[in-house]
């Protein structure tokens, strides 16, 4: 295609985009789109997230956004957090079999100078706070485990980038630490969605999966502060788990490509040849 | 025409300018998953394809809020003594928190569903030594 034509057709598209929406916004449709009435929809959320005056209605977060995430709709990110959790698995299962080398190195002259190495391990705690604090702050402030979760995961690619990979291993960060972390902080998030089962049953009282606050036929929930200090129930459990497997989940995946390509590649024409 | 509903006019036609704007933005990011032969440019396009989505989506919750007059608010409450009427207020002026809600997890499956695929191309670009679909296609065995 010659540069003429090229210029040619995104001048009509933005013509079209612009005659078309002055019609529309002229009322060439006829109505409304969506209807005005899909405001009473996120009226309930909005009211009930943060109610204390009735204890059977409300989640007790005023962040709207993780109290639809965790608690009004909490079994769809369960399932999410299930997908994510099963496509990292599958990218594992693809590099099966490719180990990087174990071959020894002299760690100091990795990576680069001593200044950037300097300058990282002052910013590195900086940015785990920062992580610890957006996922552990995510029922009071926008946020949450998954946001947290990827900034805590900055630190592992940082220090991939300034110290090498032999450095994250030979210091406990390896794909078989991180999957062990991953797979507790799942199993937290899974315990935590059957945790006010397990204090009903313990009380003879009926209880839901994902319950978090006292619901009228299910008088059990999860305390909504512990010493004064507002924790939304399960949310601040929920936030937490998930914030530890986000981080290790995404240093799997920096750990899998930073793997040498001139290793991968000898490793696999082995596997090719059926050795 | 007075000057208040001439300036909501051209509020709502920038507004309008951005949503089609975003559907041509899927139609390029569609042309470049279906008609592109390169792998990667395939997984970008896609990429595309999910944030105007996702973008479309966070709009619609915009929608019926654009009024001039009052502000739009993100949906955090920031005081915590408890005032019906303050919750009420705050109610009335937030930002629907639905399609946000909704757009955090789609943002999260979009992301592992790019990193598989990034991992599947990755691989086969080191077995075969392509990422051109037309390539891979003919391979047989």
């Amino acid at each position: 295609m010659r540069g003429r034509e090229r210029i040619a057709i995104a001048i009509s598209i933005v013509i079209f985009v612009l005659l078309l929406s002055l019609v529309l916004t002229a009322g060439g449709l006829g109505y409304i789109l969506p209807p005005p009435k899909i405001r009473d929809i996120p009226l309930i959320y909005l009211i009930r997230s943060y109610w204390p005056f009735s204890k059977y209605f409300t989640v007790m977060s005023p962040e709207v956004v993780t109290s639809i995430v965790w608690d009004f709709r909490g079994l769809d990110t369960l399932f999410e957090t299930v997908v994510f959790y099963l496509a990292i698995i599958a990218s594992i299962a693809v590099m099966r079999g490719i180990f990087s080398s174990k071959k020894e190195v002299d760690l100091a002259k990795l990576g680069m100078s001593p200044i950037v190495k300097t300058v990282t391990k002052i910013t590195i705690g900086m940015i785990l706070a920062v992580a610890a604090s957006i996922a552990l702050h995510g029922h009071l402030t926008p946020g949450g485990g998954f946001q947290g979760g990827a900034t805590a995961a900055v630190v592992s690619l940082v220090m991939l980038v300034v110290f090498s990979k032999y450095y994250l291993e030979t210091h406990g960060v390896s794909k078989n630490s991180m999957l062990v972390i991953r797979s507790l902080g799942l199993l937290g998030v899974g315990l935590t969605a059957f945790i006010v089962v397990i204090i009903g049953l313990l009380n003879g009282v009926n209880a839901y999966v994902f319950q978090n606050q006292p619901k009228i036929v299910a008088d059990v929930g999860m305390p909504v502060t512990i010493g004064g200090a507002l924790i939304s129930g399960t949310l601040w459990f929920f936030n937490l788990f998930e914030m530890f497997a986000v981080a290790a989940g995404f240093t799997i995946i920096f750990l899998l490509l930073a793997i040498p390509e001139k290793e991968v590649l000898e490793q696999l024409k082995k596997e090719v040849a059926g050795e | 025409m007075s000057d208040a509903s001439q300036y909501v006019f051209i509020l709502q036609y920038l507004f309008t300018i951005l949503i089609m704007s975003m559907f041509v933005n899927l139609g390029i990011a569609l042309y470049g998953v279906l008609a592109r032969p390169s792998l990667i440019k395939k997984i970008i396009a896609l990429t595309i394809l999910s944030d105007t989505a996702n973008t479309f989506a966070i709009i619609v919750g915009y929608r019926m809020w654009p009024s001039p007059e009052s502000p739009v608010l993100p949906p955090v409450l920031t005081n915590l003594t408890a005032s019906k009427l303050r919750i009420f207020k705050f109610a009335a002026s937030a930002v629907d928190p639905l399609p946000q809600a909704l757009v955090l997890t789609a943002i999260v499956i979009g992301l592992a569903v790019t990193l598989f695929l990034v991992f599947l191309t990755l691989q086969a670009y080191r077995l075969y030594g392509t990422t051109d679909v037309r390539k891979i296609a003919k391979l047989r065995g």
